[in-house]
């Protein structure tokens, strides 16, 4: 960033978030790189003014990423912070992977493809409000992803913004040796969709980003190059960091002081 | 009425859209195969065109069912739910969406189609599922209550339905109730118990039973089948069903579809479930592909669920216990 832009509000609230997920993950593991990657992107659909999600409708499709969603659920007030400490136990309603059992979650996922589909199905029966939908770049490999993206431009699903977390790894390593998507915003042109790229991690963009798509009259893909585990050096473009079970006392320390 | 159970869904769900504004239809390109082609034409807006894409037309199928429209995916079994299952479990299932799948062409009444269409799989895939209900019609008069029936429902919901038409076997008076199980022929013997269209056979073997068996035919009029309709596999009607095994202790399953996760499995876990021994035959495909033919009687007879093999089973189980009475070779 520049030093003469004064940095964005959202950018010291994602900032505490980052430490809500960073201690929640601590506790009880979980799936804390895309989390980190996509928590920018989250926090601007919930505190960027831009949208009404009492009304306005956002599904989570990536559902491993159910750390960074809660974490800014539970600081909008949807349930008490004090739960993220349960996260993924017995008796907790906060699963591994998003569930509607959490307040403020409309749709239960963790099987990767499906959201998008879902959110088309939404998009439709509901015109008159915007849905907004979170996919990783990994879960393109999924040929519901394609079903999807032919059907909401058949549909002239205006109303439909999908964001793309772009950080180009997934669980066994980069996206680009596992299974190449190349050209992600060609392809997405080419299916008749309304393409943006943004940095992920930098809100003006974003949020500028999303409220553009909102005035579309086709189907709206915004693609936002993040990094994943975002904001922790160790965790950065390392795709070990996937998923966390067990982190050490020193390195979670260490990550703590980075944040 | 005709007696083709498809048209008997296309035509009551036209009928029933006319009044309810919430009922969508997401298709599959099998619309005229599925009787739509009305609905199409006269609530155009209400019918979701999909492409062969199953699998993203359960999504948006979900994804409609969450803005409170009641949502009918069509399609043949051997796409949906096969195809898109697991887009069924979580999108549909898991988030509870009211969405009734159609799954059309089941078991082997699809004759020429082959092996691929012949789908012999769909309850073992949508028994297993929580929050699921399945229900398989008998006839073109059950169907058009069992549409009626889910159209109030706000649960996800797959309902089988055959190819060729049939005869009805029941008074139309007879209402359909989730949940509930229906006695055709009230009897003492054997309780056979089945679903779809493929329970016409247990009439013919009543008949068959006096004509072709001399010594059964003497036996008959103390020889009574007890025909249960089964068509709510998914809740089961636990108390009609194990009240017509105490009674009998001889149990027929009969059905075109899979051995393997069929109604004949939840029907003898149940009854063993609950400590009631009974003689048991699961008269079903048997781990084996389908293939084509002409009729589905050839088909029948090849896959042992016949009506040969239905006389078969009854006289066997009759013959087993009443060996002290009855030589073998006089029931050849």
């Amino acid at each position: 960033m520049l030093p003469f832009i004064k940095p964005h509000p959202l950018q010291k609230v994602s900032q505490d978030l980052r430490h809500d997920l960073l201690d929640m993950v601590y506790k009880n593991g979980g799936h804390i790189g895309g989390s980190l990657s996509s928590i920018d992107l989250i926090t601007a659909i919930y505190f960027g003014n831009l949208f009404n999600l009492k009304k306005d409708h956002f599904i989570l499709s990536a559902g491993h990423l159910a750390p960074a969603l809660y974490v800014v659920l539970a600081n909008a007030g949807y349930f008490p912070k004090k739960l993220l400490d349960t996260y993924s136990s017995f008796d907790s309603i906060l699963q591994g992977h998003v569930s509607h059992d959490v307040p403020g979650v409309e749709y239960s996922s963790g099987s990767l493809g499906q959201g998008l589909s879902f959110a088309c199905g939404l998009a439709l029966g509901d015109p008159k409000r915007t849905t907004i939908c979170l996919t990783s770049d990994g879960e393109h490999q999924e040929g519901e992803v394609w079903e999807s993206l032919l059907f909401a431009k058949k549909y002239k699903l205006g109303n439909l913004i999908n964001i793309i977390d772009f950080n180009q790894f997934q669980i066994d390593g980069p996206v680009s040796e596992i299974m190449p998507l190349d050209n992600l915003a060609a392809k997405y042109i080419q299916f008749g969709w309304t393409v943006t790229t943004v940095d992920g991690h930098n809100f003006n963009q974003i949020i500028s980003a999303l409220k553009n798509a909102q005035k579309s009259d086709y189907p709206n893909c915004i693609i936002a190059k993040t990094t994943i585990g975002k904001g922790i050096s160790f965790m950065e473009n390392n795709f070990k960091y996937h998923d966390v079970k067990n982190l050490s006392e020193a390195l979670y320390n260490q990550a703590k002081s980075e944040l | 009425m005709n007696n083709s159970i498809r048209q008997s869904f296309g035509d009551t769900l036209t009928k029933l859209a006319k009044n309810n504004k919430n009922i969508f239809v997401v298709n599959a390109d099998l619309k005229s195969s599925l009787f739509l082609n009305d609905f199409a034409k006269k609530f155009p807006r209400r019918f979701i065109e999909c492409g062969v894409a199953e699998t993203n037309a359960a999504g948006v199928a979900a994804g409609l069912a969450q803005t409170g429209k009641t949502v009918f995916l069509t399609s043949f079994a051997c796409f949906s739910p096969a195809i898109n299952w697991n887009t069924i479990k979580q999108s549909i299932c898991y988030n509870n969406s009211n969405v009734k799948i159609i799954g059309s062409h089941a078991g082997l009444m699809s004759t020429d189609l082959g092996a691929t269409h012949q789908m012999l799989e769909d309850l073992a895939l949508m028994r297993s599922l929580p929050n699921m209900e399945v229900f398989s019609p008998l006839n073109a008069l059950e169907t058009e209550k069992i549409i009626k029936t889910v159209s109030f429902s706000k649960k996800p919901a797959y309902i089988r339905l055959v190819r060729p038409s049939t005869q009805n076997l029941f008074d139309p008076k007879f209402n359909f109730t989730i949940g509930k199980s229906h006695i055709l022929q009230p009897g003492k013997d054997i309780t056979i118990i089945g679903h779809g269209p493929i329970l016409e056979e247990a009439f013919q073997v009543q008949a068959k039973l006096q004509v072709e068996t001399p010594l059964m035919a003497s036996l008959s009029k103390k020889i009574s089948l007890e025909i249960i309709n089964c068509s709510s596999i998914k809740p089961l009607d636990t108390s009609t069903i194990l009240k017509s095994v105490k009674k009998t202790g001889r149990l027929i399953c009969l059905e075109d579809h899979q051995k393997n996760g069929g109604l004949g499995e939840a029907v003898a876990s149940l009854v063993l479930s609950n400590n009631i021994s009974c003689k048991f035959i699961h008269l079903a495909v048997d781990n084996s592909f389908g293939r084509s033919a002409k009729t589905y009687q050839e088909l029948y007879n090849y896959y042992g669920i016949g009506v040969n093999n239905l006389l078969s089973a009854v006289t066997s189980l009759l013959v087993k216990e009443r060996s002290r009475f009855i030589r073998k070779e006089d029931l050849k």
